[in-house]
């Protein structure tokens, strides 16, 4: 009986959560035809080199107004960022720009991302600052600093497949 | 045979096979999902996921020929004699994502002057541009990824060849997989000649993959395969003009030549030479080593003069270099040697076929892989042991390891604790290097020789620790092992070591404010008094004296029947502040609380000293307590009660007997004496306990507490002569004493001298009563003569400040028939008892015995018979 009511518990809650902000991540393959782009929603099958654009749509559903909506898409590792393809939001009156994370998701920063590494010269062993390159990135998120009941917005970019 | 190539591929599958990244593997699942955390309108962080999204990444059939070339500008051409061999060296690589067979086939020129004959592909294994006994004739190749192969194709050049025509040959590729995907601009050149031909195949041993650190040792070999002998051409050494034929190799960029180079030639003689970048000098030992740089070229020069090199002649070149031991996974080595000598004897190697390019050997790194952890400090590969001294029990102990990649290539690491000597109960595990996040999974991909830290964290149990502490006695380690993912076989260990593990858990109970000072003495609360019934109050104070938060149960070790409660006592005043607790509330380390013990005495009990004692317990840790004790003294209580007062009539003289009843209310025995004043006319009044055996007073009348009754029987005997109308009060007194305390009661006995023969008694069934109480009073009338008595009624006045109830009679010893009869004015009589009466009013009972529904002289009590009546009434 117990356990019932945690299974139960559980799902009202994650049933909760999913109800306040949902998110909506459909990917589309990027097509030049005739000089023109098209789009496959959701496409089955890609090829080395192929363009993957992740577009994510979230909108509150929540009762009340929501804070610091940080929205991450990653991006998986059998591809890499394509640089510029992730826009600005713009989104009353104020610019949303991306940020992005090459560890995982742990820590963002506007571009450019900057890593310490360590690297032989001359014989020695030195740590030296170098500046991350797009292809190395893992996450791009947008913080919202509020989103109003019933707001929706959505945030893409674009991955190249390795 | 077919057995053979098919074991041959795979071991080239194995050897050369290293992925350059074509591309992502065929039916790689690229899956994706979106999050978003945020903070909701109740202020509460949250997190949600995206639906998750899969795309399957497609075969892409992909590959290479090289070298390339077109018919006009064929990318090798070869001299050989008319009807003589030619030998052209390709590389097919697969630069799909995926295994794919290339159908591989020759095609003739058609702007040439020869077809060649029997052109034959080879598997060339060892990639040094010959066929080698063993190496077999093949029509395609099957290729990973990025895989490659070497392949040659040997044909003869027609008998009826003129010196200088030539034939092409291209060999063509096609993708089994994708038939569309093709590689056709692979065109060779086989030239006729009767002029001196000399080959240049290279060898590279060993070949395909190497380890860091490895030596690779090239040759570089051939023959004159021409119609003439050859000739040097000039070629300055040490600034000194020589002539012979120059095998020159640049050395690989990054490789290092340590040893000299060997070799050897059919004719001539043979000096190993350097070029610095600007000059050729002869190779001494003293100048190595050398690394190669791009530029730096080692060679073997032939010196003669003349046509000195003649048909058939052999020569073979041979130099060791060795890869750097820093070599990344993935670096490669190609190289390539040069012949360079005259075969027409005009003094320079710059006419066709005089200076031949031998096939390219490719040499590339394998991938190491070598997991070393250890600690901030110190990482090494192999086991070293971080220690921290003392770990108090219940507590995590922490330690920080940290994870380097040793190997030369990207590589993760799986992360385990093994061969835990910690105390059973104890939990050890991986975290982040934030410590908090759970590690799943590898940790990295870390680049080579990049770090990680990660923390590993061990939660004792609450119930193992020294005492006393053993030092180096007993250590509790576990060892965390690194492994490769890449190459299980490569792991590393790091021993973490805990010295001591000191108890964690204590408690200290005390006396409100003598918690946790160290002094046992002044723990436990002064005695207290009460009586049976009441409350007493105790404040405590419990102080973890432990390392770690806890949770006392409090619990009390009392006398049977007795109970107690605890409460909070916030402010510590000593006062109960709220709903009553069983459990303190979690206290850190050092902290206190008040709290309050209610012992509940129960009502009777015995006086004296009770000891009590309170007791909290860990939650943790059962085996953690503390108790203080204490005493409750119960007072003595001493109240008797002897009731009721009496009222009877007797004749004389007469006799009656009385009875009192004796109440002990006290909460211990009480012995009594019993008195009485004997009235003001000398009547004679006898006390009994038993209505037997009758004495001028008791002593020691035992009766027990709590409630205990003894009966005290009283008797008057009226002498003769005592008026009629006479009333005589006795006043009987208890004196008491319980547990040496004493008590009083007393009780009055009060008699009336009639005339007749009846004798009225009443008595009431409490002797003191509360508004709203009902009373009781029972009347007793009894004929006591020897003759009949008529018209006998019983009045009885309701008493002032009470209210009539009920009255009733029963009667005993009339004539069958008798009727007992009830009246308010005592004329007008009824068989119903009146439903009021008023107050100050009179209720009369009389019994009709003649059957005429009232009462007249002709109504008569015989001798013996009683009327009882039972009258009540509510106090007001």
């Amino acid at each position: 009986m117990r356990k019932t009511w945690w299974v139960l518990a559980f799902f009202a809650l994650a049933l909760a959560l999913a109800q306040a902000l949902s998110l909506d991540l459909r990917p589309y393959l990027v097509k030049a035809v005739e000089g023109k782009e098209v789009y496959e929603e959701n496409p089955l099958a890609v090829k080395p080199g192929d363009v993957l654009e992740w577009r994510l749509a979230a909108e509150n559903r929540s009762q009340g107004t929501l804070r610091q909506v940080a929205l991450v898409i990653p991006i998986p590792k059998e591809t890499y960022y394509l640089e510029g393809s992730a826009k600005a939001l713009a989104l009353n009156g104020s610019t949303i720009r991306p940020e992005f994370s090459f560890d995982g998701g742990k820590t963002f920063g506007f571009p450019p991302l900057k890593k310490r590494v360590r690297v032989v010269e001359n014989g020695k062993e030195v740590e030296k600052e170098v500046e991350v390159k797009p292809e190395e990135y893992t996450h791009a998120r947008w913080v919202i600093p509020e989103m109003a009941k019933g707001a929706r917005v959505q945030v893409s970019l674009r991955t190249v497949v390795r | 045979m077919k057995i053979v190539q098919k074991a041959l591929l795979l071991i080239l599958a194995l050897a050369v096979g290293l992925a350059l990244a074509a591309g992502t593997p065929a039916g790689t699942a690229i899956t994706n999902q979106a999050s978003a955390s945020y903070i909701d309108s109740a202020g509460q962080p949250r997190t949600t996921q995206s639906n998750l999204v899969t795309t399957i990444v497609q075969q892409v059939y992909n590959f290479t020929i090289t070298p390339d070339g077109t018919e006009s500008a064929p990318g090798q051409i070869r001299n050989a004699l008319p009807g003589g061999q030619v030998l052209f060296n390709y590389v097919v690589t697969n630069t799909g994502n995926g295994t794919d067979t290339i159908n591989l086939t020759t095609v003739q020129g058609t702007s040439d002057n020869f077809d060649l004959l029997n052109p034959k592909i080879y598997l060339d294994a060892n990639c040094n541009g010959n066929v080698d006994a063993g190496e077999a004739q093949v029509t395609s190749v099957t290729l990973a990824a990025d895989q490659s192969v070497c392949v040659v194709v040997a044909a003869q050049i027609p008998t009826t060849a003129m010196n200088g025509q030539y034939g092409n040959l291209n060999l063509v590729g096609t993708s089994a997989g994708n038939n569309s995907v093709t590689d056709n601009n692979n065109w060779a050149r086989a030239v006729a000649t009767t002029a001196a031909a000399l080959t240049g195949f290279k060898a590279a041993s060993p070949s395909g993959t190497v380890q860091p650190g490895d030596t690779i040792t090239y040759t570089i070999s051939g023959s004159n395969t021409g119609g003439s002998p050859a000739y040097g051409i000039p070629v300055t050494v040490d600034g000194n003009p020589k002539t012979g034929i120059l095998i020159e190799d640049v050395i690989p960029n990054g490789l290092t030549v340590t040893t000299m180079p060997t070799g050897s030639a059919g004719a001539g003689t043979v000096r190993f030479v350097y070029h610095n970048g600007s000059a050729w000098q002869t190779l001494t030992s003293g100048m190595l080593p050398i690394t190669g740089d791009g530029t730096k070229k080692i060679g073997m020069l032939i010196e003669g003069t003349g046509a000195f090199f003649p048909q058939g002649a052999q020569y073979t070149f041979s130099f060791r270099a060795q890869v750097p031991s820093n070599a990344s996974a993935g670096d490669s080595y190609a190289n390539t040697a040069v012949v360079r000598f005259d075969a027409n004897g005009d003094g320079d190697a710059d006419d066709p076929g005089e200076t031949v390019t031998t096939n390219t050997t490719t040499n590339t790194v394998a991938a190491t892989y070598q997991p070393v952890v250890g600690y901030p400090g110190t990482v090494t590969l192999g086991n070293e042991t971080q220690v921290v001294a003392t770990a108090y029990a219940g507590q995590t102990v922490s330690f920080t390891n940290v994870v380097r990649n040793d190997g030369n290539a990207p590589d993760s690491f799986n992360l385990s604790l093994q061969n835990s000597t910690f105390p059973t109960g104890t939990v050890c595990a991986i975290y982040a290097s934030d410590g908090t996040t759970p590690l799943s999974g590898p940790v990295g991909p870390l680049a080579p020789g990049a770090t990680q830290n990660v923390v590993v964290k061990c939660q004792l149990p609450a119930s193992y620790f020294e005492s006393p502490a053993d030092g180096n006695t007993t250590t509790y380690q576990v060892e965390l092992w690194a492994t490769s993912v890449n190459d299980p076989s490569k792991s590393d260990l790091t021993t973490n070591q805990v010295v001591d593990i000191l108890p964690g858990y204590a408690v200290d109970l005390a006396a409100r404010g003598f918690a946790g000072d160290n002094d046992p003495n002044n723990d436990n609360p002064p005695m207290q008094a009460a009586n049976p019934g009441q409350t007493v109050y105790f404040p405590l104070e419990v102080y973890n004296a432990g390392q770690n938060p806890d949770v006392y149960n409090l619990t009390a070790t009392l006398p049977m029947g007795w109970s107690v409660v605890f409460y909070p006592d916030d402010d510590c005043d000593g006062t109960p502040d709220g709903a009553p607790i069983t459990s303190t509330a979690l206290l850190n380390p050092g902290q206190k609380q008040c709290f309050v013990a209610a012992v509940s005495v129960p009502a009777g009990a015995a006086p004296g000293a009770n000891p009590v004692s309170f007791t909290a317990t860990s939650t943790t840790l059962g085996s953690v307590s503390d108790t203080v004790s204490t005493t409750v003294n119960v007072n003595t209580v001493a109240q008797v009660l002897l009731d009721p007062d009496r009222f009877g009539t007797v004749t004389s003289p007469g006799t009656i007997t009385y009875t009192h009843t004796l109440i002990n209310n006290s909460n211990a025995p009480a012995y009594c004496d019993i008195s009485g004043s004997g009235g003001a006319y000398s009547w004679t009044y006898q006390y009994s306990t038993d209505g037997t055996n009758w004495y001028g007073g008791l002593a020691d009348v035992y009766v027990a507490p709590n409630g205990g009754t003894a009966t005290i029987y009283v008797r008057v005997q009226v002498p003769g002569g005592e008026p009629v109308g006479r009333t005589d009060v006795n006043t009987v007194t208890a004196n008491c004493v319980v547990n040496g305390v004493p008590a009083t009661d007393t009780a009055t006995e009060t008699t009336t001298i009639v005339g007749g023969e009846l004798r009225l008694e009443k008595s009431v069934d409490k002797s003191t009563a509360y508004p709203g109480d009902t009373l009781t009073y029972t009347i007793t009338a009894e004929n006591i003569g020897t003759g009949d008595l008529t018209k006998v009624i019983v009045s009885d006045p309701i008493p002032a400040h009470t209210t009539f109830v009920s009255v009733s009679a029963t009667i005993s010893g009339f004539p069958a028939g008798a009727t007992v009869l009830y009246s308010t004015d005592g004329t007008t009589w009824s068989p119903t008892a009146p439903s009021s009466v008023p107050t100050g009013g009179v209720v009369y009972v009389a019994v009709d015995t003649d059957g005429d529904n009232t009462i007249t002289d002709a109504d008569v009590m015989p001798p013996a018979a009683k009327i009882t009546i039972t009258l009540r009434v509510r106090v007001q």
